[in-house]
């Protein structure tokens, strides 16, 4: 114990460096208290711990925006998380994905009037925004695994919180199944860097030098084993069974927010992984693992959009697709570190536009008439023109047809693959842009199916007039956003 | 509204500026930038908001104007919707007129893209039984070209840097000059770069050709067109094939003739035979059909036909020819498509053997549908034959000027005029005269009523046009010739 006393000093100093730098957390634990509080004492005021919560988002955002200003140099806490400007930016992300969220559960009848009330559900999310940004931020492998766990674990909760039928309880025990079995297998892999590196910090020369020293085939395992963590959260092929029938089973909105917010953070950490071999090591990234990378991206693309032509449910299509927009992802990610953030932050922000909207949509439509299948979209162009057009312009932006944001991020995208395959002239980034090209096509055809029932098609009964309430009004918001952005993407991009 | 302005730059056009590779030859130009986007080591992304006008895109400014007109008149017998109806024709409008005058390639691809988007919902929601197949046909076989048009997009604008500002840019205009490529870039005229083991510049020739060809459309990839003409209502149809084939041309002119010229010279031969294909193939096909729309349909796939072979031919005379195919085409298919229009209107059918002796029954009607028939299958006097007769001679004289086209190509396209002339001719005889003989029988006939003045006050200026053109083609000769010139004078630069 002696020993160790002139280093506490030190430690602490380190510790106290690093604390500034985690004020978005902090206060997002504190809200998090207050919230618990709020649910527990003030029983049937849920209003009150909605308010709470929000007000923390917000302010937890605005820290993030001063930590744009002011980003660390170096990772804090010994080498456990890098809170830089990028980290920041997709906290404030983040942030904006929980705000939405939010909104939507406001307006969710079947959350707002089951027993448990939402106070229970608003705590969770506010832990899951922490794990999400410690995610974002981590560039160590325990901070990696910790976040993920933190993330997964509040997660579970909200797939499961209503639990009213044996489906919904289906998709909740296959998730948590899955989930733990995937950590599980993600711990061994890290436990094999661990064994053969003596160091956890991905972003340290050493570390990421060691990995390439280790045998191919133990590199291998050990690397499939430590994406099977990360593809869980991304969702890509082949870790993607899950997402069709939990993001079926789960309430709505808890659908739109798993779709978008961990997918925000895992892609994050997936990129800091990458791009530290260019940035750090100064070494390309390993080919194995590039092609690795690459394979996964085009089979998600791949599946993703083959198997959402089969589908007839609306949430089930949207699970599909966003397996087919995680490949795109990926396949940014692999492009060289420098200039893809930027790029990887549009996609990103638009991703969460627009999907958001199309749930909110979906969600609003889903609780005045019951509708869950793209069929009994019928007609309803006609007594809901403006949610209809709406909704088509998200489905445009999700095909990627100008002039949507949705536009702006896939010509990014090609762009970013296509200089990479300039300097490179890898046969892959080539099949990466085809690929990239040829599900836009087939994408054409069923995100239309929406459209199509609800302008082209009469309904067979007569529709119900309901007026918009605040939710369908966000997402016409929503989509006009996704206007805006596509005509003046400068908007979003010149101050990154 | 429109017309006016449009006519407004007709007369403000001044012919002897040719346009094509300059920018100062360009008129009524407008550029303010647009995205100017920092994207670290990809350099500045260049995306400007710039339109201009020169000698290929007047007269298809004018033309659509005036299609439009013709297609509201034609619309007044929609009562399903009216305000999403027009709004979307408006829309379109928009877009179709951005993409001639869209001097910037991202420019032209969003306004490209834009104009899908209302032509589905205009067949989806207003068209035929088979409409949301037609629709959606339509909608992949475009958008299954564009997709990758925007490849190749994407790969010019890292070939090619602005000279003034260093970074690489969209513009067309610099896109046309060799000297902006930078060496080694995957376009670069110097240095052959492989693609798959073909030359990258054969290869993006080829992609963005496909993306056009299907729009013209061409002999294999037309199958999109009867469906959506057949489903499409009747103003769609008039704006379809008087407009939207001609983004097709025009596209081929724009972008793939004047950016690979090198290329284009090298597979004249093989554009030549695909016109010609075309042509044969389009009139046989309407030699068969027993719907009158159909009909329509495949004689504008045998039409577009010879805008593709005086384009191959790359003299004067051909390009002259095609573009003027264009102009006359549009407005000849327009008339054609409203006039089925009219009598599908009356009785719901236009099988053309439900129908005989329409003469005597409709006589202005008859006499209408006989001066669009004779225009379409070239009679002299008519703008058709200005246009068919420039391009077979330029086709013809090809082989002696720059040898890029054999003279049996030109044999072929004639035949395509004769075998015009047997269909129209044979329908005429079909449908209008010999004893009257309906299907629906006294029903019908009372229906059937004359052409009433709305319609008429919307083919009068069609057939004036058509006669006017054609007697004095200097109208649009004195417009287009110096551009034309100035193209050939690129292509044969990079010979």
């Amino acid at each position: 114990m002696k020993e160790y006393i002139p280093h506490v000093s030190n430690l602490l100093n380190g510790v106290m460096k690093g604390l500034p730098f985690l004020m978005p957390e902090f206060v997002l634990a504190l809200t998090f208290l207050l919230s618990i509080f709020c649910g527990l004492f003030l029983k049937g005021k849920s209003i009150i711990t909605w308010w709470v919560t929000v007000l923390g988002i917000f302010s937890a955002a605005g820290l993030a925006v001063v930590q744009i200003a002011s980003p660390a140099v170096e990772s804090i806490f010994f080498g456990m998380i890098l809170p830089d400007a990028h980290g920041a930016w997709l906290k404030l992300l983040i942030a904006f994905t929980c705000l939405l969220f939010c909104v939507f559960i406001y307006y969710n009848g079947a959350l707002r009037g089951h027993p448990k009330k939402i106070d229970d559900l608003l705590s969770v999310l506010l832990v899951v925004h922490i794990g999400l940004n410690m995610m974002a931020t981590a560039v160590n492998w325990l901070m990696v695994y910790l976040a993920i766990e933190m993330v997964s674990v509040g997660s579970y909760i909200m797939v499961g919180y209503l639990a009213r039928d044996n489906k919904q309880s289906e998709a909740a025990m296959k998730y948590v199944l899955f989930g733990t079995v995937c950590s599980a297998v993600m711990l061994y892999g890290l436990s094999l860097f661990y064994g053969y590196t003596g160091s956890l910090c991905f972003i340290e020369p050493a570390h990421l030098m060691g990995l390439l020293e280790m045998p191919p085939l133990v590199f291998m395992v050990a690397t499939l084993f430590v994406l099977t963590g990360i593809g869980f959260k991304l969702a890509f092929v082949p870790f993607h069974f899950w997402t069709p029938d939990v993001y079926q089973g789960a309430p709505t909105p808890v659908t739109a927010f798993l779709s978008t917010a961990p997918k925000i953070a895992a892609i994050a950490l997936l990129g800091r992984f990458v791009f530290a071999w260019t940035t750090v090591a100064e070494a390309e990234l390993p080919l194995l693992l590039f092609y690795l990378l690459a394979a996964i991206a085009i089979a998600s693309m791949l599946l993703g959009n083959l198997a959402a032509m089969r589908q007839h449910q609306v949430k089930r299509m949207m699970a599909y697709s966003s397996i087919g927009h995680t490949g795109f992802l990926v396949m940014i990610v692999l492009v060289n570190a420098d200039r893809s953030f930027p790029i990887l932050f549009f996609f990103l922000t638009s991703y969460v536009i627009v999907n958001m909207g199309v749930f909110m949509i979906a969600d609003y439509l889903e609780e005045r008439f019951g509708i869950a299948t793209m069929a009994q979209y019928q007609g309803l162009g006609k007594s809901y023109p403006m949610l209809m057009v709406a909704m088509t312009i998200l489905m445009l932006s999700l095909i990627g047809f100008p002039p949507t944001v949705g536009f702006v991020a896939k010509l990014l995208a090609f762009s970013a693959v296509i200089g990479s395959y300039q300097q490179a002239g890898s046969m892959a980034w080539l099949l990466l842009l085809i690929t990239g090209s040829i599900t836009t096509v087939v994408a054409l055809f069923f995100y239309f199916r929406i459209p199509l029932n609800a302008f082209l098609r009469e309904s067979k009964s007569q529709i119900p007039k309901f007026s918009y309430n605040g939710l369908a009004i966000l997402a016409i918001l929503l989509s006009l956003l996704s206007l805006t952005f596509g005509l003046y993407p400068a908007l979003l991009l010149d101050i990154l | 509204m429109q017309l006016i302005l449009a006519g407004y730059l007709y007369s403000g056009f001044d012919g002897s500026l040719s346009g094509v590779n300059n920018v100062e030859t360009y008129q009524f130009v407008e550029q303010l930038p647009w995205i100017r986007l920092n994207l670290g080591s990809l350099g500045t992304l260049e995306v400007d908001y710039f339109i201009g006008v020169d000698g290929f895109s007047i007269l298809l400014l004018l033309l659509s104007a005036l299609v439009m007109l013709v297609a509201v008149i034609a619309s007044w017998k929609i009562d399903k919707k009216l305000k999403g109806f027009f709004a979307l024709m408006l829309l379109l409008n928009t877009a179709v007129m951005g993409v001639f005058v869209a001097l910037d390639f991202f420019l032209f691809y969003v306004f490209y893209e834009v104009m899908l988007l209302p032509l589905y919902f205009l067949i989806g929601i207003w068209g035929g039984p088979r409409r949301e197949y037609a629709a959606i046909k339509f909608f992949l076989y475009t958008l299954f070209g564009s997709v990758f048009m925007l490849l190749v997009m994407v790969g010019l604008y890292f070939s090619v840097t602005n000279p003034v500002s260093g970074s690489h840019t969209f513009n067309l205009l610099y896109m046309m000059n060799p000297d902006n490529y930078a060496v080694g870039s995957v376009f670069s005229f110097v240095g052959q770069y492989e693609l798959f083991g073909v030359p990258a510049r054969l290869l993006g020739f080829i992609v963005l050709f496909i993306a056009f060809a299907i729009k013209v459309p061409v002999v294999p990839l037309h199958t999109w067109l009867p469906d959506a003409h057949v489903e499409a209502p009747t103003p769609v149809s008039i704006i379809l094939a008087g407009i939207l084939l001609k983004v097709g041309g025009y596209g081929i002119i724009r972008i793939c003739y004047s950016l690979f010229p090198d290329i284009a010279i090298a597979s004249a031969w093989w554009i030549g035979l695909i016109g010609v294909i075309s042509i044969i193939y389009g009139a046989l096909n309407a030699l068969a059909q027993q719907d009158l729309k159909r009909l329509v349909a495949y004689s504008s796939v045998s039409h577009m036909g010879f805008v593709l072979l005086g384009i191959a031919s790359l003299t004067a005379e051909g390009l002259s020819g095609a573009v003027f195919q264009m102009i006359s085409h549009g407005f000849l298919s327009a008339m054609l498509f409203f006039l089925v229009g009219i009598l599908y209107d009356r009785v719901h059918d236009r099988m053309i053997y439900n129908f005989r002796g329409l003469a005597t029954i409709m006589p202005n009607y008859t006499a209408f549908v006989a001066i669009a028939f004779f225009a379409s299958l070239g009679l002299p006097g008519f703008s058709a034959f200005i246009a068919e007769a420039f391009t077979i001679i330029g086709a013809f004289n090809s082989e002696g000027i720059n040898g890029l086209l054999p003279r049996w190509m030109a044999i072929s396209g004639s035949v395509g005029i004769l075998l015009s002339a047997a269909y129209f001719l044979w329908t005429l005889q079909r449908m209008f005269f010999g004893n009257a003989r309906l299907k629906g029988g006294e029903q019908w006939q009372k229906q059937l009523t004359d052409v009433n003045t709305r319609e008429v006050i919307a083919l009068v200026p069609m057939v004036a046009l058509a006669l006017l053109f054609g007697i004095m083609p200097s109208l649009t000769f004195d417009k287009i010739n110096t551009s034309v010139l100035t193209l050939i004078e690129l292509v044969n630069k990079a010979h």
